[in-house]
């Protein structure tokens, strides 16, 4: 049990080749890079290949519900905004059976990292189409062509409110760790989409396939950053341009990134402002055996419907 | 001499009901009395009938609607034509005589059904269906002191000496209410302004104006003042005005929730909207912690989220009813599985489906027992009335973090909705158990699924310094990996089954079943806020010379089989009478499961409304006395 590499000793059970060992591989890295403590990040994540994740990182893992993992994690987050919480899924967690929950942290701006395997198939159920499956194609375990629309994850992010929007591809380790590095530190809702290859049900999508069309926007000059609220509309069309790019050449780096809306976190402490310092979690609720709240504090809480009589 | 009395107050809702109880209820508080209110209302925001029963009392707290009350006061021409026929001998009822030509065939927000029963009844008497023909039906026929005011005349009046319009003047129709309720049960103007004082708390100007209303009132029913004798009031001690949910938040404010997840459904949003009243717990300037609120996209979000703030160590839950308890079942046994500390608080409604949303019922037990594929254990616990809910919203908290499992506070809309002056409770009788909760930095290696010591295994926070653990919905291994090898499955299954007994071994019997009374002539078996009717019935048959005794099942599971196998052996078999506020009884069957003993008499009603003091009276004691095995209620619209 090697700690400080973030590797467990349970035995990865993905198929050879699969996307999914880029993933894991490049946030080890980026978690050991960070300088992040097992004990202080948490890796949640829902159900399919892709959501074993949590087994395979030496870090609390939290492997929960088809769909479910933001709302697990949010609430683990909300708890004890100190800890470094990572979503894990695939496209159909998150996408399709989870794409309200998806949608809520948008909204939200909530400080967690949300990865999406996306390998646009339902690789533990023998391959149906994922809700990222272009209209018309046919994998190879399909009886018959995809007859839904695809999603566009960015597109979705974008729509959503998310801060800080990445796509990368699953075999390019190191440039996913540089994003994750980012997405990590950036202050608010982070949603990195993974491009991959299922090699046992993807026969159309594969890391060939990918390899000859993935180019790195950075490198043609693309800023994604928000610098000041007047920004934001430039930006955001910006990035849903080019999150509309398919085909010939598929653009991989970071699409957006606003640093500047206050997260979900900020917002609860404009609320109740020792939320940070003392979030619910760490708070402690009992004297001995007995409740902080005395007879009297509920006397004052609930001064509104309280009514004290004369003594005859 | 000692009496209650009993109050309906009748109109659409958005015209202020509500208020006219709270404000009257407060008042009757002040001056020492015991105020019970239930309140039916529709699904809607404005126009359709809603009405609310008060009962006064002078020396104890009334815990269900009864029939038969001393005051209808109506708003609206609906609610006379719906609730005349409820008046009985020297009934006061009160309506606004301009509406008295007002025609039943041309109220348009009535349901059809109801017209069409309320046109059978007149007609079957011969009257005809004007506003007139309802009121002179419950003169004549049932004895009604007629009340006509004219509510037009009374709000001029209060127009031209506050100096404003009529229009403006109609937003104070139910102060009309509100003063003729207060002047016919004998409430001074001074106690009275109490009232208005605590709803409209500073706004001196408002205060004066439903004053100067009430003193109109008040001398247009001069010859009706104290017309309904009250008894001698006897409370001293502080009391909250509080519906069910405020109850419920209230214990868990005392209990140390700090996170609290919902998504809007009548009737449990309430509870979240109160306690997000309060996020910070500051007395006196001084920070006593807080409670984080979250309204989230679904239930299922919301049990989600609250499992994992769980996870995290803070005490957490989320109240929803019904339909949004369907939506979280898939994660309540993911919890179950994890052996995660989380509360549901549930408050049924009647079913199934989007049912009678507004309405009542106790028809979700077996949901919220038997719900959930797999087998795993948690803890169903009901309330029979607001201090228990209060209690028992503390103790589902412990219970949750002592045995590691979801634990569901059942409770239902008669409870969530019936506002009463509740006694102060004393959080220094509450007593906070975490459990088996490390709060330490773990040194070496953390197994959060260690059974080696027994079922309940140490349980660190995720975030605990030094600890790694995992958390799977998949069969785990001590790690909480996931592992499907045949005796881990053996024993990590047995370990977490095995909680239940603990439960049963640990709870004490106060909160496992209740025998209530004692008398040895017949037993009324029942759950959740059936409790409150049943002390009553108990009551009033025991003036009829049989003296029962009420068994109040609190814990539903795990189940307690011995306590309550031994109070039915000391009753005979047609002597004992469940009564539940569903279709096929599901307390008796859930007994029989459990103890093998077989309940052959019933009460039962599902129309959604609550069990009404009188009927039910009447039914338990045709069981006792003629023979009859089952009875069926309906009363109350």
């Amino acid at each position: 049990m090697a700690s400080s590499s973030f590797k467990t000793d349970v035995w990865i059970d993905w198929c050879p080749g699969c996307g999914d060992f880029g993933i894991v591989t490049a946030m080890q890295q980026a978690f050991k890079e960070a300088g992040l403590q097992p004990w202080e990040t948490v890796i949640v994540s829902g159900i399919g290949c892709s959501s074993k994740t949590p087994h395979f990182i030496y870090a609390n893992g939290v492997h929960t519900l088809h769909g479910r993992a933001i709302p697990f994690a949010m609430g683990i987050k909300l708890a004890n905004p100190n800890l470094r919480v990572i979503v894990n899924g695939g496209d159909g967690d998150l996408l399709g059976i989870g794409a309200g929950h998806f949608v809520a942290l948008g909204r939200r701006n909530l400080d967690i990292t949300v990865v999406i395997h996306d390998n646009q198939v339902y690789g533990l159920t023998k391959g149906q189409a994922s809700p990222t499956l272009p209209y018309g194609v046919r994998t190879k375990s399909l009886p018959k062509e995809n007859i839904q629309d695809p999603i566009n994850p960015l597109r979705l992010a974008l729509s959503a409110g998310y801060t800080f929007i990445a796509r990368a591809f699953a075999m390019d380790v190191k440039h996913l760790k540089t994003i994750l590095l980012e997405a990590m530190q950036h202050p608010g809702a982070a949603v990195i989409d993974v491009l991959q290859p299922c090699v046992t049900y993807n026969n159309l999508y594969t890391t060939q396939w990918f390899k000859q069309r993935v180019y790195k926007i950075e490198d043609e000059g693309y800023d994604p950053v928000v610098r000041s609220p007047e920004d934001r509309d430039e930006k955001l069309t910006q990035a849903m341009k080019l999150a509309g790019e398919w085909g010939d050449r598929i653009p991989i780096g970071i699409f957006y990134k606003d640093p500047l809306k206050p997260t979900f976190e900020d917002r609860i402490a404009s609320r109740i402002p020792t939320f940070k310092a003392s979030p619910p979690a760490l708070q402690e609720i009992v004297v001995g055996k007995k409740p902080i709240i005395s007879r009297e504090d509920l006397f004052k809480l609930f001064g509104n419907k309280l009514v004290l009589r004369q003594p005859r | 001499m000692t009496r209650e009395a009993r109050i309906m107050l009748g109109g659409p809702q958005g015209a202020g009901l509500e208020t006219a109880a709270q404000i009257l209820t407060t008042a009757y508080a002040k001056k020492g009395y015991n105020v019970y209110s239930t309140r039916e209302y529709h699904s809607n925001i404005k126009g359709r009938h809603s009405y609310i029963i008060l009962r006064v009392h002078p020396e104890k707290l009334p815990t269900a609607p009864r029939e038969k009350p001393h005051i209808i006061a109506n708003i609206d021409a609906e609610s006379v034509f719906t609730h005349f026929s409820e008046a009985s001998g020297n009934t006061l009822f009160i309506y606004d005589s301009t509406l008295s030509n007002m025609d039943l065939k041309k109220i348009t927000s009535m349901e059809p059904e109801v017209k069409a029963r309320i046109i059978n009844l007149l007609e079957a008497k011969g009257y005809g269906t004007k506003l007139t023909d309802a009121v002179k039906y419950a003169e004549k026929e049932l004895g009604a002191i007629p009340i006509p005011l004219n509510f037009k005349e009374i709000l001029s009046e209060l127009a031209s000496k506050i100096g404003i319009t009529r229009t403006q003047a109609l937003r104070y129709t139910n102060t009309i209410l509100i003063a003729a309720v207060a002047t016919a049960t004998g409430i001074e103007p001074l106690t009275l302004r109490d009232g208005f004082r605590a709803r409209f708390k500073g706004r001196e100007e408002l205060i004066s104006h439903n004053m100067t209303l009430a003193s109109i009132v008040e001398e247009k029913l001069a010859d009706k003042k104290g017309f309904v004798k009250l008894g001698e009031p006897t409370g001293t001690e502080p009391v909250f005005v509080v519906s069910g949910n405020d109850a419920v938040a209230m214990g868990k404010i005392v209990g140390g929730l700090r996170v609290q997840t919902y998504y809007p459904i009548t009737p449990a949003a309430d509870e979240s909207t109160e306690l997000e009243a309060r996020e910070n717990l500051v007395v006196d300037g001084e920070e006593k912690g807080s409670i984080l609120v979250v309204q989230t996209e679904d239930e299922i979000a919301a049990i989600s989220a609250a499992i994992g703030a769980a996870l995290a160590g803070a005490r957490s839950a989320t109240a929803t009813s019904g339909p949004g308890f369907d939506l979280m079942v898939e994660a309540l046994g993911w919890a179950g599985n994890n052996e995660a500390p989380v509360v549901v608080t549930y408050y049924q409604r009647g079913g199934p489906s989007t049912g009678l949303p507004t309405r009542g019922g106790q028809q979700d037990l077996y949901s919220a027992v038997f719900s959930g594929h797999g087998e795993f254990p948690r803890i169903v616990f009901s309330s029979g009335d607001h201090m228990e809910a209060f209690y028992d919203a503390v103790k589902a908290m412990n219970w949750a973090e002592e045995f590691q499992l979801p634990v569901i506070h059942l409770l239902d809309k008669f409870l969530a909705n019936s506002i009463v002056t509740l006694p102060a409770p004393d959080p220094e009788k509450a007593v906070i158990e975490r459990g088996q909760l490390v709060k330490e930095p773990i040194q070496g290696k953390y197994m959060r699924f260690d059974k080696s010591q027994g079922p309940i295994s140490p349980r660190a926070p995720v975030g605990t310094e030094g600890a790694v653990m995992w958390y799977t919905g998949d069969e785990h291994n001590a790690e909480g990996h996931i592992t499907e090898e045949p005796i881990n499955r053996l024993h990590m299954h047995k370990a977490r089954m095995e909680k239940s007994k603990l439960v049963l071994e640990k709870l004490p019997r106060e909160d496992k079943a209740v025998l209530y009374r004692g008398g040895e002539d017949f037993l009324i078996v029942g759950w959740g806020s059936t409790k409150g009717a049943a002390l009553e019935v108990l009551d009033e048959l025991e003036k009829m010379g049989l003296k029962g005794s009420y068994l109040h099942i609190r814990l539903l599971e795990p189940f307690p089989a011995e306590e309550v196998k031994n109070v039915l052996q000391q009753f005979p078999e047609d002597k004992i009478i469940a009564v539940e506020a569903t279709f096929v009884n599901m307390i008796s069957k859930l007994i029989s499961m459990h103890t093998g003993k077989i309940i052959t008499r019933e009460v039962l009603k599902w129309t959604g409304r609550p069990f009404y003091v009188e009927e039910l009276t009447s039914a338990v004691h045709r069981i006792l006395t003629k023979g009859v095995t089952k009875e069926v209620l309906t009363y109350g619209f």
